[in-house]
């Protein structure tokens, strides 16, 4: 028999029983909605941690201050504590000079103001070694350069994001907008005075972003926020005046990059040691390989992920008995059709092919209908502004629907062997 | 065009020996001949037709089809001859309730592997032989029980096989319509020199057939 034969029976055999199909192959849709969307999170996970990496260094180690509240015990949290300081980061570029990048940062939230726009905006002081890292920017003015973090000189750099070539659907109404990019978008800046705090900077450059489609910064997102006025770190300590996590001289952490992943972890240990050694245990920091802080930040979504991708097995899998117990239900009620088309010429192999296509159908079309809800899911999460959900690709459905399909024959290989073997003669009396 | 030596088809039971619904059957059948195969209910003859049609194998014994050793084909031989080379009629009709007239009769030339197109058209002749083009369309649950056998009797047809199997095949039709089912099969013997094989318990239909082979106990009796 021909397969089109095949198909046009299995089709009619579906439409003949709407309800028994419509059952057993919904719970093959929500595993192909969690399929799809597991496969969209891996997907994405992998392409921002890939591309986190990139931006941050390949061999990129974070020292922090531990937080107060990160404390183990009471006793830790009220204990005096030493802080990071810029020292430090000198230190360790002294004792290790091949390290390609040792950038110490601090961060305050601050008072902005020039006369016509005020807000609060985070203000991070810096070195100059805060350029080796993810410089994507075109520099308009000039950068933060050593005189004036030996001089702890009053000036700035403030950062434009660089919008969009062409805005995605889901950022139209997913409408957060920094009021002082929206501020910095349309005045000229560079060379204007502006007040931080109670202090008076220079803006001596601009640095302008590239178009998000373009920045490998703007998907990664995790973890990757950083203020949008820069510093000089020394300024920061000394002038700045708001509120920050670590008072005085205290910095906030040291950003390292050994310029290769191979010797993160010998680095790692060596500037643990070079800190203990500086500040004894009353230093409390954390020294983390940056792939890990970036796991860390998406254990997470990993979590959610793994349970939504058992979610989907366990619907696949019962959509798969679903189409077992089905099938197998239906050769009972067809056992006399068996009988009478293997009297009239049709074969083992016909007979198992259309209990086989017919599961596989259920199959496609559970699938079929599970990509268009999942899709739309997505698309609805992702207009919601979840960035995971904007990296959906075309052979995602494809093989969500595959799964759904090959669950189908699974499911009917037992069925489709019990009905080829059923005796002709004995199928033809069955009443 | 069919010899059978010895013919034997014993059931197997829980206990005991075993049915012996054949023992021993010898017959031979000319091609063009119109048979009947005679008996009381229980004595094997539905039993021969089914090994005679391919659907069953004998126990033991051999079962030459055109001068081809067949008792020993596997399923899938067996399947390819009923569909090329045998049609069969049932008592009880044995139509796809859910299928068209025409569906039906074509069955076995999809079978054969038969474009649908193709199958429409060859079909449609033989539904006009049996008078029922005008009810191609319909469903067969919405046919007499003459018409359901005339229906019955153009899928047998369908894939011009050599041997047309009639398993009582007007035992569920009043006299009118029997006659007009037989007077079909005569026709098609004639017409077309097709061999028939029918059982029935019917002395009066054997007796219109060319040839009666009487069977008592699974013997056939001289």
């Amino acid at each position: 028999m021909r397969f089109s034969e095949i198909l046009r029976i299995a089709l009619l055999e579906i439409k003949g029983h709407k309800m028994r199909s419509f059952l057993s192959f919904f719970s093959i849709s929500i595993g192909v909605i969690s399929i799809m969307y597991t496969l969209t999170l891996i997907y994405s996970m992998n392409f921002r941690l890939k591309k986190a990496v990139e931006v941050a260094g390949p061999g990129r180690i974070n020292v922090e201050l531990k937080k107060r509240w990160e404390a183990q015990s009471d006793a830790e949290k009220k204990e005096a504590r030493e802080a990071l300081t810029y020292a430090d980061s000198i230190a360790i570029k002294k004792a290790f000079p091949e390290l390609y990048m040792v950038s110490p940062y601090k961060d305050k939230w601050v008072e902005f103001s020039d006369g016509y726009f005020t807000d609060y905006v985070s203000v991070r002081g810096i070195t100059t070694q805060w350029k080796k890292r993810g410089w994507v920017y075109k520099l308009r003015g000039r950068f933060i350069n050593e005189y004036d973090i030996e001089n702890a000189q009053r000036v700035c750099v403030v950062i434009k994001e660089g919008g969009w070539m062409k805005k995605p659907k889901w950022m139209k109404f997913y409408s957060y907008s920094d009021p002082l990019q929206n501020y910095v978008k349309h005045s000229e800046l560079l060379g204007k005075t502006i007040k931080l705090g109670n202090g008076l900077y220079k803006v001596i450059g601009v640095l302008e972003e590239p178009p998000a489609e373009k920045n490998p910064r703007s998907f990664v997102g995790v973890g990757m926020w950083e203020p949008k006025v820069l510093v000089p770190i020394t300024t920061a300590q000394k002038f700045l005046s708001g509120w920050g996590d670590n008072a005085g001289d205290a910095i906030d952490g040291i950003h390292v990059d050994t310029g290769d992943p191979a010797t993160i972890e010998k680095y790692k240990r060596q500037i643990e040691q070079a800190l203990k050694s500086l500040h004894g245990k009353n230093l409390r920091f954390n020294i983390k390989d940056y792939r890990e802080v970036m796991k860390d930040q998406m254990a997470d979504k990993r979590r959610d992920m793994l349970t939504v991708m058992i979610i989907g097995i366990i619907a696949i899998l019962s959509g798969g008995i679903g189409i077992m117990n089905v099938s197998l239900a239906a050769i009972y009620s067809r056992i006399k059709e068996i009988g009478i088309r293997r009297s009239i010429g049709a074969g083992r192999k016909d007979i198992m092919l259309q209990f086989m296509t017919e599961a596989m159908l259920l199959g496609f079309f559970g699938g079929v209908a599970g990509v268009i809800a999942g899709f739309a899911g997505i698309q609805y999460l992702a207009y919601k502004g979840d960035q995971n959900m904007a990296m959906l690709s075309w052979w995602m459905p494809l093989a969500a629907v595959a799964a759904a399909v090959f669950t189908g024959f699974a499911a009917s290989i037992y069925p489709a062997r019990t009905a080829a073997k059923l005796d002709p003669i004995e199928a033809l009396r069955y009443e | 065009m069919i010899k059978c030596l010895n013919l034997k088809k014993i059931y197997p039971l829980k206990a005991g020996a075993g049915y012996a619904a054949l023992q021993g059957v010898d017959i031979s059948v000319e091609k063009g001949e119109f048979i009947s195969i005679c008996g009381p209910s229980g004595c094997g003859k539905s039993t021969l037709l089914n090994i005679l049609g391919f659907l069953d194998t004998p126990s033991e014994g051999r079962y030459f089809f055109e001068g081809n050793d067949v008792s020993g084909f596997d399923d899938s031989k067996r399947a390819f001859l009923r569909r090329s080379k045998v049609g069969f009629v049932f008592q009880s009709f044995n139509l796809l309730p859910k299928l068209s007239v025409i569906e039906n009769a074509m069955l076995p030339l999809l079978y054969l592997g038969k474009k649908r197109k193709e199958a429409m058209e060859r079909t449609k002749a033989i539904l006009d032989k049996v008078g029922l083009s005008a009810k191609a369309e319909n469903d067969v649950m919405e046919l007499s029980g003459g018409e359901r056998q005339r229906v019955g009797l153009a899928r047998a047809l369908a894939n011009e096989p050599q041997m047309l199997l009639a398993d009582e095949p007007t035992g569920n039709l009043d006299s009118q319509n029997s006659a007009q089912v037989m007077d079909l099969l005569f026709d098609i013997n004639r017409s077309s020199k097709m061999t028939i094989v029918m059982v029935t318990h019917d002395n009066k239909l054997a007796q219109m057939t060319e040839r009666i082979i009487r069977i008592k106990d699974g013997k056939v009796e001289k």
